[in-house]
């Protein structure tokens, strides 16, 4: 018996050790060959809101939203949707791209979707300590309500990989599926209030609804909670719903990996 | 009771997608018609058992289910039927260097794929310098450089060093002996002998017959998906020998009605001889092949001659050669060819030929007359891989040294 528990307990260490050096292959592999190579997670989410800020004072004359620094809410809404994009993106694609691996050797396939999120989180981070400088420059700095950073981030992981783990079971078969994600990554953005706060929607007799429908309008206004002090657009009770949400998107996630996974070598 | 593997009755089914022609072109009546694919059992109804230590050989032509077998034994994928039970670690090696990143460095490679076949760090960092002095003086060199600027021969070394110092339970190989040049060769299957004396079950597939008879004790014969024999490796490969004997290889008509042909001309007689050496079974590379044809020319004063082709077992024409043209007259026809020994590669043949008057138009077109099967044969050789091409012929090609001075 001792021998089994042994054996499995050794098991899951590999496991484990084998995601941390898939994590890590594809993180030191990301930005292999360029000239500014990690900088260029600074550069991209900086860029992006550069546009919108240019758009917003020149093109329309919107000066803060909400009442809070316009730089920060744009920033923060954009550091939350690139780390779910990238999340969504790299976790479905994610089969398909190491197919080679999953044809030829046996080994959890979860390892795959989850290890895909090591890049997204690595420029998760990089993107924050961005803000953190921000918000300083901005004479807005971070407060104590950064302790449910953490608690959001979870859940937005949890979301990011449910939706992955859900696309990359269908679209191994079917891949009209990887049609769809570029779709809801390019428009999603504009129906989360990513570039706009709750504020304008709030009124809208539809808008509890629409927190069903959409989880990542909870979790984007809870994590600007967080990085933004004194923020407060949404109630405890909304982001409830929407986490609840994520977390039964991420077990329907699982359990369609889990009763699709020992066929995927069939459709590769 | 002290079986290690036991599989019992497993089968394998795939989809396979109709033809484009017969897939309905329009997308309603693709969603409506549900028909879509055909049913292929690519294993069925396979069982066997092993014990520890044992080391299994499996065999069988192209198609015959070999890879499939290895698939569901290796837990890559689910057998539709059946039921595989494996009592210790495994490890399969279908690939040299499965999952390399052509951007990390040889060391990086080394971690990345110890722990993909399942090793732990700690086992890869302890035999770390072992791996790498097992690969070759060139890979110590080259070890911070990306892969993808290693030679062939380089990459195919170092992924077969990291497979020899993992250690299962139970191993299972695909081939992958077939890598490397003669040298490397020498080295790996030292190694898997060296495996192989130990108390490792192995489950080995080849098309090299002697390799599997110099390491297996027990032999696996697969054909289209199901198991011809299971039993001890010197009684299966004997069986199977034999069963490659009862190739096509001869056709004799006694009478002129039931023979293949048409009003001009009717097959009476065709063999194919090979020139076996001392108690050889079957044909091998060595033998040279003779090839007798008689025929019936229904008609007189015709000029007629015989154009024979062989195929190999994907379809595509080997040669095509032809007698002179020759005046003939009602009554038998004879003709004989004979194709040296070195000349076909090991492999599966089709002979085809027809009859051609005035040397353009086809009387008649005798369609697979023969079928054969050349085994293939090595002296002095630590190299089982298959011998590519379909030729193999022994041009002199001598090499020597010239100097001394760099």
């Amino acid at each position: 018996m001792s021998f089994i528990s042994n054996y499995r307990i050794n098991q899951v260490r590999n496991d484990l050790e084998l995601l941390l050096i898939l994590a890590n292959r594809d993180i030191s592999v990301r930005y292999k060959q360029t000239f500014l190579g990690i900088i260029w997670a600074i550069i991209k989410p900086l860029v992006t809101m550069s546009v919108f800020l240019f758009a917003f004072k020149n093109v329309s004359n919107i000066k803060d939203l909400g009442g809070y620094p316009i730089q920060l809410v744009i920033f923060s809404g954009v550091l939350f949707w690139n780390f779910f994009a990238n999340a969504f993106q790299f976790s479905s694609n994610s089969i398909l791209t190491n197919s080679n691996l999953i044809s030829k050797v046996y080994f959890p396939r979860i390892i795959i979707p989850i290890s895909a999120l090591s890049v997204p989180f690595i420029d998760f981070i990089i993107g924050f300590i961005i803000y953190l400088i921000l918000s300083l420059s901005l004479n807005y700095p971070i407060s104590y309500q950064i302790m449910y950073l953490p608690v959001v981030f979870l859940f937005l992981a949890l979301f990011s990989l449910g939706l992955g783990l859900i696309f990359s079971s269908f679209a191994i078969k079917h891949r009209d599926f990887l049609q769809i994600i570029p779709l809801i990554v390019q428009y999603g953005f504009f129906i989360t209030p990513i570039i706009y706060t709750s504020n304008e929607l709030i009124s809208k007799s539809w808008f509890q609804y629409y927190l069903y429908i959409n989880p990542l309008v909870g979790l984007v206004e809870f994590f600007r909670f967080s990085l933004i002090r004194g923020y407060h657009i949404l109630s405890f009770y909304d982001f409830f719903i929407s986490a609840t949400i994520s977390i039964v998107v991420f077990i329907l996630g699982l359990f369609i990996f889990k009763y699709k996974e020992d066929t995927f070598v069939d459709h590769l | 009771m002290n079986s290690i593997v036991s599989v019992s009755s497993i089968s394998k089914k795939y989809q396979l997608p109709l033809s484009n022609k017969e897939v309905s072109k329009s997308l309603v009546s693709r969603i409506f018609n549900k028909k879509e694919s055909e049913e292929y059992w690519a294993v069925k109804d396979v069982s066997f058992t092993l014990n520890k230590g044992d080391k299994l050989g499996i065999i069988g032509n192209n198609g015959a289910g070999k890879s499939t077998l290895l698939k569901i034994l290796s837990k890559i994928t689910k057998p539709t039927t059946g039921k595989v039970d494996i009592r210790g670690k495994v490890a399969s090696l279908l690939e040299v260097g499965t999952g390399f990143h052509p951007e990390l460095s040889g060391r990086d490679n080394i971690y990345l794929n110890g722990a993909i076949l399942g090793m732990s760090k700690k086992q890869i960092t302890q035999q770390f310098d072992e791996i790498v002095e097992f690969a070759g003086d060139q890979i110590i060199k080259f070890l911070d450089t990306p892969v993808k600027r290693y030679s062939s021969g380089m990459y195919v070394r170092l992924g077969f060093a990291i497979s020899a110092h993992l250690d299962p339970d139970i191993l299972i190989v695909d081939e992958v002996l077939a890598v490397g040049d003669a040298d490397f060769q020498k080295k790996s299957l030292g190694k898997m002998k060296e495996v192989a004396s130990k108390e490792k079950t192995i489950l080995f597939v080849s098309h090299n017959l002697t390799a599997v008879a110099n390491l297996c004790n027990k032999t696996l014969h697969l054909e289209k998906g199901y198991v011809k024999q299971f039993g001890e490796t010197g009684e299966v490969l004997n069986n199977y020998l034999s069963a490659m004997q009862n190739n096509l290889l001869e056709q004799s008509f006694d009478h002129i009605e039931e023979a293949p042909g048409n009003d001009l001309v009717r097959l009476k007689y065709a063999k194919l001889t090979p020139a076996l050496i001392g108690n050889q079974l079957i044909a091998d590379v060595r033998n040279s092949l003779k090839i007798d044809i008689e025929f019936w020319n229904l008609l007189d004063d015709q000029n007629l001659n015989i154009s024979l082709h062989i195929f190999a077992s994907t379809g595509e024409c080997i040669f095509n050669v032809g007698t002179q043209p020759k005046l003939l007259n009602k009554g038998v026809v004879q003709a004989s060819l004979i194709i040296p020994g070195y000349f076909l590669n090991d492999g599966n043949y089709l002979v085809a030929f027809m009859i051609v008057k005035d040397k353009s138009i086809v009387l008649f077109n005798f369609e697979e007359v023969f079928n054969f099967e050349i085994a293939d044969y090595r002296e002095d050789t630590t190299w089982y891989g298959k011998w590519p091409g379909y030729v193999r012929p022994q041009f002199d090609f001598p090499i020597q040294q010239v100097s001394q001075k760099i």
